[in-house]
Order: C-alpha cells, then structure tokens, then sequence
C-alpha cells in the first residue's frame, strides 16, 4: 500500500513537473499578453490610499504588493519599512536605502504578495 | 494495549504537526499559496515524528506500545510527510498559474531563485531516493542503511532551505528537533550507547542452520521477559568479524544468572555469517521489547510456531510452568530443520498443561486448516503466532474465519527496515 503511495505520488510529481516546465518553455508569448489584460491593474494614486501599518501596499518594479500581512515578520525596525506604504518603493527595495539588495529568499517571499501590475502611465 | 498508549503516536503526531502549522500560519495570502505553506510546514511535522518513532529505547517502546508499532507508524508517517511535501512546490506553483505559467515555473526555477530553492530541491531529491531504499526490498542491509541515512541529510538540506527563506523561529523548532533526534538516534542507538556489554559464552548448533548463542553479562545485564526480543550486535573477536550492525532475536531463555539466549537461523548475510561465531566474541545488547506472550490470560491458549518462530514459546516454557492449558502446534520443513524438538517432548513430558503437537513438511493453506483447531474448540481460546509473515497471515485468516476475535488473536512484526 505504501509502496504503490509512493511510486504514484513520485510518478504525478515529475509528470505535473514537467508539464509545468514544459507550458512555461513554450507558452506562445501572445497568449501571455492575452491573459495578462485580465488582471486588475493598480494606479499609484490607488497604492497611495493603502499606505497605513494596517494597510499597506507598494508599488515594486511595476507590480504592486500588498504587504499588510508581511510587516510584522519584517526583519528590520518597523520605522524602516512603514514610511514606504503607499509609495513607489522600487529604489528602497533594491537598496535598502543603504546601497544594500534584498535577497533572492526575499524576492520569492515578495511575489507571495503581489496582488497585480502598476498601470503603466501612473508611475 | 491500555487506552493511553493507544493514543499515545496520534497524539504526539498532532503536537509535532500542530506546532509548525500553527505557529506559521499564513494569514490573508492567497487560497493555494496558504495551502503550500501549510502543507510544507505539515510535511516538517510528520517527519518529525517519524524520526522521533526511529528511537529504539526501551522505556520509549513500552510507553509508545511497543517497536513493531513505532516502526508501523514510522514508515505510515514518513511516507505521508514525504508526499505532502511533494505536494508543497506545487501548491506554491499552483498559486501563480493562473497569471502566467512562465511566473508559475519561476517560482519553482532554482536557477531563477538561488540557493534557497535548491536547498529546498536537493532536500526533496535526497528524500525521493531515502524512500525509494525504503521499498527496496531487494537492497542488502548495509547499501539500505547508507540510501536511508540520506533521509536524515534529507531533512537538514529541509531545515538550510527554512533558514535561506527567512523563516525564523518556526525554523529553530525544526532544527533543533532534528538535530536532537538524528543525534539520538546516532549516539544512542547506533553508537551502541544505549546497548549493555554482553560476551559470547556458548554457542551451539540445534539445527541446520541454526545456532544457539549465549551471552554472558559484563555489567548489569538488560531488563527482558521471556517473550520479549532484543537488538544485538557482534563486535570483532578472534578470527570472528563482526557485521557492524545490531539486529533483532527474539529470546529463547533467560537464565537465573543473567545469561541470555538467542537462536540464530541464517537468513541474511549477517545471520549467515553469525553461525561462526566464536566464544569470546563482545556483543551489545539493547531491549527486551515487545510485549508478546507476556500478559497472557489464564485461559486456554493455542500456540502456532513455524521454524525459528518456536523461541519465544520456547523461553516461556523454560522460565516456568505454564499456568494454564496450552496447545503448542510447532511446525518445521524437515528434520534437519527441527530445532529443539527433543528438548520440547521432555519439557511436554513434565507439563500437563502443555499439548505439543509436531508437523513435518510444507504448510500451505490446506494443511494448515487441518491443523488448526475448528471452531467449535476455539470458543473461548486466545492465539500466539510467531513464524514467517505468510504462515502467520494464513493463520490470522483462518482463525477469523473460524470465528475468534482479532482481539484474540497475537502475533508480532519484525520488519524494522
């Protein structure tokens, strides 16, 4: 029983896999843009409204992220991170302010959070 | 089994997994994103309890019910940890296909993400090949034990990918029980620290292939019942060269001054290799455990031996009488294979509770019916069987099918694997 477990999870693993590698490898690039116009997209005046401790979004390398429920698990003094609610925070995200890039532990932490694009003609 | 050992695994399952899960989880993320993270945080879980079942302690053994079940529970547990965490990257994967399957295979990319992924890779690998050992059956002892040690490197790559994502004290909690129980498992169990000093002091052949070791206590000897097995291994001694791991044997007496015996049938290379060993030879002893045979009722019992299955039966008949009325039926291939058979009939000679009945040649399904007690004169008797897994398998059904309840019916597991 366990066996048969075992060889059919590892069997459904690798083939779901490499269906997955396969679609991302040849995904024709226009049905990528087809399916991108059906997410909503954010204007930086929306972002600016999200920019409290309880409600926080930013705007990061033309995507937008709601990290509310990120903060408190932030590394850094809370006085570090909350000044960039509601903001354009691409500069502070590859720099830290201090010339410093986020890991990319962190990057993959941050697409957790992305809840769209940022409109094109608002940043 | 009383009612608290019975809960005893589950309820330590539930902590081990409960703690990770819900100290870590996520709030307000999306559906299959939170499911990927609780299923990882699961998957940590169970393998923590399947490593804390891998602990072959005595005092542990009686109060989790005994090894045969914590090794049942180990390989059950460990196999849903390691689907679960199967289940993981996917999930998290799952969480961006919608938007784009290039974004979806991002997340998964090692070479898009760095270390923190292919530490979380490698684990998964490392895993995928410690179980696939797991089912090998075919695999000799020692390439088994090496292919499953990857399990424990499996679980700290596990614990490297938790620190390169940040994930703070949730990861001290993993860590720090892995390492107290692969640690646990090295110095105490397979160190030999838990073991006691014992030393070859008669060996005797009783059958064809099949030799009768006793050991002599260097220390204070073990605490064991007749019944119960113990774990040993064999060091280096003369031209003898030990097999560098212990295995389980099942007792065929305790002595009143501490010395014990085993029977060795060879079935394996190391069994093979022990029925030359010499007087002299130092062996560590770790047990008893089990609890077969050891509270039994007062009741008429049926006792079912196939082969080397007879040395439990054969440690209670020697340690004193029997108490109630007892059908011994031993069965064995040929004559040549027929341990103990003379030292039975004398021991039957001066019991008259014992009813020894013998059966020379194959048993198959048929002739095992035959030999079994019908229905009618089961009624109220309980069963002890100790042979191969298909002798015992056979008799488990017949005696349902004749009517005895499971409750009544005993035997034990030996796969330790």
């Amino acid at each position: 029983m366990m066996r048969k477990l075992f060889l059919l999870g590892t069997s459904l693993f690798w083939l779901l896999i490499l269906t997955l590698w396969f679609q991302a490898g040849h995904a024709p690039p226009a049905r990528t843009e087809v399916a991108m116009p059906v997410e909503t997209t954010y204007t930086l005046a929306e972002v600016s409204q999200h920019s409290l401790e309880s409600d926080c979004w930013m705007a990061i390398d033309g995507q937008v992220y709601d990290l509310t429920a990120y903060l408190p698990e932030h590394p850094s003094k809370p006085s570090i991170i909350l000044p960039w609610c509601g903001q354009e925070a691409s500069e502070a995200y590859r720099t830290k302010t201090k010339g410093r890039t986020h890991s990319p532990a962190a990057d993959q932490l941050l697409l957790g959070y992305r809840i769209g694009p940022l409109q094109k003609d608002s940043r | 089994m009383n009612f608290l050992r019975t809960l005893s695994i589950p309820l330590l399952t539930a902590v081990l997994l409960g703690i990770p899960v819900i100290w870590a989880f996520p709030a307000e993320l999306p559906a299959w994103r939170s499911l990927g993270i609780v299923l990882g945080w699961a998957g940590c879980g169970l393998l923590l309890a399947s490593l804390l079942l891998m602990l072959r302690e005595t005092w542990l053994a009686e109060w989790l019910g005994g090894l045969a079940r914590m090794y049942a529970w180990h390989h059950v547990l460990g196999t849903v940890a390691y689907l679960i965490l199967l289940a993981h990257p996917l999930a998290l994967a799952a969480d961006n296909l919608a938007t784009s399957p290039v974004l979806a295979w991002a997340l998964l990319s090692p070479s898009a993400q760095g270390w923190p992924l292919w530490s979380g890779w490698l684990a998964l690998l490392c895993l995928m090949l410690g179980m696939a050992s797991a089912f090998a059956k075919r695999l000799t002892y020692p390439v088994w034990r090496w292919l499953h040690g990857l399990l424990g490197v499996a679980i700290l790559l596990g614990c490297l990918h938790l620190w390169l994502l940040g994930l703070g004290p949730t990861f001290f909690f993993v860590l720090l029980l892995s390492l107290l129980f692969i640690g646990w498992r090295l110095i105490r169990v397979d160190g030999s620290l838990a073991a006691r000093p014992y030393l070859v002091s008669q060996v005797q052949k009783v059958a064809e292939g099949v030799v009768e070791i006793s050991l002599r206590p260097l220390a204070a000897p073990i605490s064991a019942r007749a019944g119960q097995f113990v774990l040993v291994g064999f060091d280096d001694g003369g031209r003898f060269e030990g097999c560098g791991e212990s295995h389980p044997f099942t007792l065929s007496a305790i002595d009143p001054d501490g010395h014990l015996r085993i029977s060795v049938k060879a079935l394996g290379d190391c069994t093979q290799h022990l029925q030359s060993v010499e007087i002299g030879v130092a062996a560590r002893v770790q047990g008893g455990f089990g609890d077969f045979l050891i509270d039994r009722p007062g009741t008429a019992q049926i006792w079912l031996a196939g082969g080397i299955g007879i040395t439990p039966f054969l440690a209670v008949l020697r340690d004193k009488p029997l108490t109630g009325p007892t059908t011994l039926i031993y069965l064995y291939r040929q004559d040549v294979d027929a341990a103990y058979v003379e030292e039975l009939r004398t021991l039957a000679a001066g019991q008259p509770q014992l009813n020894l009945q013998l059966h020379r040649g194959e048993s198959d399904a048929a002739s095992l019916a035959a030999w079994l007690p019908e229905a009618a004169a089961l009624v109220g008797q309980t069963a002890y069987l100790c042979g191969p897994p298909g002798l015992v398998r056979a008799a488990v059904r017949i005696l349902g099918q004749r009517g005895m309840p499971s409750a009544h019916i005993h035997f034990e597991g030996f796969d330790f694997r």
